[in-house]
């Protein structure tokens, strides 16, 4: 309810966390990788060399994959392991679950400490149970006596019965993913259980709960991430010659709702930003929905004011003064200073200076007025409460006008997203008939609205954005408003372009000689504004980091940097602004 | 009587009944020493008297455990507690409630109400001290309405008692 502990000038994330965004060092990884056997040292002095050639590069830093793309590589794991290590697929699997399925993790302990290795984790090579001569056994679990083709036991030799295998089997699975590490029941015994006794005994539910809670393991246990080898082929090597790219994956399920499938991510590739199959953008390393160029941090206090009552309570504390007999908050929006609480409390009561309207009247100032009142304000009797719902209407002022931005760019983007499908599904083809064009030589439609929709969404963040930067970096925030208002206003043209301007085509007979006009305009405004917003995305990515200079001078007191000196560095559009003019597009 | 006349309590079922039965004549043959069943009709909730072992802080003392046994019995664990007056012991609860992991997590269709004894019986002799665990008062309190054991997460740190 306390307004002062409001957040806003709690920018200093946005100084710190730039380093997310650290594109210098990228490796990047395209495509599937290749693994390669012989991971020796004298790979990594030549992955060295390789890594400057990618820098530059406009690459995909993550995979998305799908259920069988999982399997496979998991699969693929698993046969690594299990013909380096020379044991069966089964132990394999065991193995790679046991290490969080790191290949290299299961290689490096076990060539270190294989009985050790094999003692934890359970992989027995001879049976410790050894079975007596007599012809019947006698089931562990059940105690009943049976011919030795009705038991079954796991490595360690211990004989069950198959109805109480089935029985026990069927419990852990239903107990959770714990059985992915079932051991043999005997309690003596920590022999592991694997799928294969899994796919004999289970049932068909079972056994899919098992493949299940395997394959979430794979990708959900893989979180510390691996390092993975691929091999690339470069187009300017001679096709028998690769080089062998290292780089730091992880895997993450898409949080879309109801999607299947996983992203592997290569760490150091730029940017978070991650688009899913099933067409779901989001950040990898936050798993919101895709919010570049604002830093996760901003992303999740911007999220959680959203949906917290804080704001609520500023606006009550804003507009509303308790009831001085019942308390509840009352709202004041028009009329005079005699309140009237409803009933059944029904006080009536001076808005002013909260006292018993009884004792108001002519003398006390009239209705509009309250000497009462403007006598304790002069003995400062008020100041506290009322500085304190001064500053919760500043502050909601504030947040009202960053989140009304945020949101209309939210719904834009949807309705451009509509449209875009519209576009896609109906409008084309008809434009394409009627202006006697073929579909390929419209692309440029599409590509514009693809552009907006982006544009959209950047320019929604940057509203989050906005709201915490600080009040007191002024030549920051000049600058940022400036960025935004030309990439706002650019938008603003385009989205206006392609949405008006392409319906009086829509609605033509036959071909229109402006088309090739229109065609022109609205390339050369999806350009400026993809030009706009790339400026616009690079300002920020690096905290704004071009005015640091003159934030130092505004310092000593001038709180004007002059704008036009700081379009410097190559952005082209040094001249012809007036500080003035920032919110055109607003 | 903490009598946790559990709320789902269904009957055995047949292959938990056959198990029984082989466990309750393996017992007469077999007793382990130091206790004692006390034979009832009830096959699914035995009471079973415990001797305190000699030389042991508990020496010349009787307890009484109480076994409920679920429907799926092995495959399930049983519940034991002791009935009123429960040991003083660092791991069971003036309830009855006994923080022993064989009882829950590490349960195994394998094991049997005679190892699980032998399990109790070692707990209590290896004991050093005669005194309620810490949180006793507040888990009890929390345990009201006889909720069972198995309900609650236990977290098993101490090995050594």
């Amino acid at each position: 309810m306390d307004s002062e502990d409001d957040d806003f000038y709690s920018g200093e994330a946005m100084d710190d966390e730039n380093d997310y965004y650290n594109t210098d060092d990228a490796a990047y990884a395209d495509g599937y990788d290749d693994e390669d056997e012989d991971d020796d040292d004298d790979d990594y002095e030549f992955m060295e060399e390789v890594d400057e050639e990618y820098v530059s590069r406009q690459q995909q830093s993550y995979t998305v994959l799908k259920e069988e793309d999982i399997q496979q590589r998991q699969e693929d794991d698993i046969t690594r392991v299990s013909t380096v290590l020379s044991i069966s697929r089964v132990d394999a699997s065991i193995l790679l679950r046991q290490y969080n399925w790191s290949v290299s993790r299961v290689h490096d302990a076990w060539f270190a400490d294989e009985d050790g290795v094999r003692k934890s984790v359970g992989l027995l090579d001879k049976p410790v149970f050894q079975f007596s001569n007599a012809k019947e056994l006698t089931c562990g679990i059940c105690f009943e006596p049976y011919t030795r083709d009705k038991v079954m036991s796991a490595a360690c030799g211990h004989p069950f019965c198959c109805t109480c295998w089935k029985g026990y089997i069927s419990a852990t699975v239903n107990d959770g993913p714990g059985c992915l590490m079932l051991r043999c029941p005997d309690p003596s015994c920590r022999a592991a259980v694997g799928q294969d006794m899994i796919n004999m005994l289970a049932s068909d539910d079972d056994k899919e709960k098992y493949t299940r809670y395997l394959r979430r393991s794979y990708v959900e246990d893989n979180r510390k991430g691996c390092l993975r080898y691929h091999l690339k082929h470069e187009p300017y090597l001679p096709s028998d010659c690769c080089y062998i790219h290292f780089v730091y994956c992880q895997t993450k399920w898409c949080p879309a709702p109801g999607c299947d499938y996983a992203i592997d991510f290569a760490a150091g590739g730029g940017t978070f930003d991650v688009s899913c199959l099933c067409s779901h953008s989001f950040c990898w390393n936050c798993t919101e929905e895709a919010h570049r160029p604002v830093d996760c941090g901003t992303v999740s206090k911007w999220i959680l004011k959203n949906c917290a009552e804080s704001e609520n309570m500023n606006w009550i504390l804003a507009n509303s003064k308790p009831c001085p007999k019942c308390k509840r908050p009352i709202e004041k929006n028009q009329g005079c200073m005699h309140m009237t609480c409803s009933p059944p409390c029904k006080f009536e009561f001076c808005w002013l200076c909260l006292g018993a309207w009884s004792d108001h009247g002519e003398r006390t100032g009239g209705f509009y007025a309250c000497n009462r009142y403007e006598s304790a304000k002069q003995q400062g009797d008020y100041d506290e409460t009322e500085r304190r719902r001064e500053m919760a209407k500043n502050s909601l002022e504030k947040y009202t006008h960053y989140y009304e931005r945020w949101a209309s760019n939210q719904s834009s983007r949807q309705k451009a997203l509509a449209d875009l499908h519209q576009m896609q599904t109906v409008h084309l083809e008809k434009l394409s008939d009627t202006q006697c064009t073929p579909e390929s030589q419209l692309k440029f439609i599409i590509e514009a609205w693809l552009q907006i929709v982006e544009c959209r969404r950047v320019l929604k963040w940057t509203y989050a954005y906005g709201y915490y930067l600080p009040e007191h970096e002024h030549a920051k925030r000049q600058f940022f408003e400036y960025l935004q208002g030309e990439a706002e206003s650019g938008l603003e043209r385009l989205h206006q372009c392609a949405e008006k301007e392409l319906q009086q085509f829509l609605n033509d007979d036959s071909p229109s000689k402006e088309f090739n006009d229109f065609r022109t305009k609205l390339a050369g405004l999806t350009s400026v504004t993809k030009n706009y917003f790339e400026n616009l995305v690079r300002a920020l990515e690096n905290g704004l980091a071009d005015v640091d200079s003159h934030a130092a001078c505004s310092k000593a007191g001038i709180s004007k940097p002059p704008p036009a000196s700081k379009g410097k560095s190559g952005r082209g559009k040094g001249s012809g602004r007036s500080s003035g003019s920032h919110d055109a597009g607003r | 009587m903490t009598s946790s006349s559990a709320p789902s309590r269904k009957a055995l079922s047949k292959i938990a009944c056959n198990r029984l039965q082989k466990e309750l004549v393996e017992w007469q043959v077999n007793p382990p020493a130091g206790f004692k069943h006390k034979v009832t009709d009830n096959l699914q909730r035995w009471i079973i008297e415990v001797n305190g072992a000699p030389g042991t802080l508990y020496a010349n003392e009787t307890y009484q455990l109480q076994v409920d046994f679920p429907e799926h019995y092995p495959m399930e664990a049983p519940q034991v507690i002791f009935l009123p007056p429960a040991p003083l012991h660092p791991h069971i609860y003036s309830n009855g409630h006994i923080c022993l992991d064989i009882l829950y997590d590490s349960w195994s269709p394998a094991m049997t109400v005679s190892s699980v004894c032998i399990s109790i019986l070692s707990m209590l002799s290896s004991s050093t001290v005669k005194q309620r665990p810490a949180d006793n008062d507040r888990y009890v309190k929390n345990c009201r309405n006889g909720r069972s054991p198995k309900e609650t997460r236990w977290w098993f740190h101490d090995d050594k008692v």
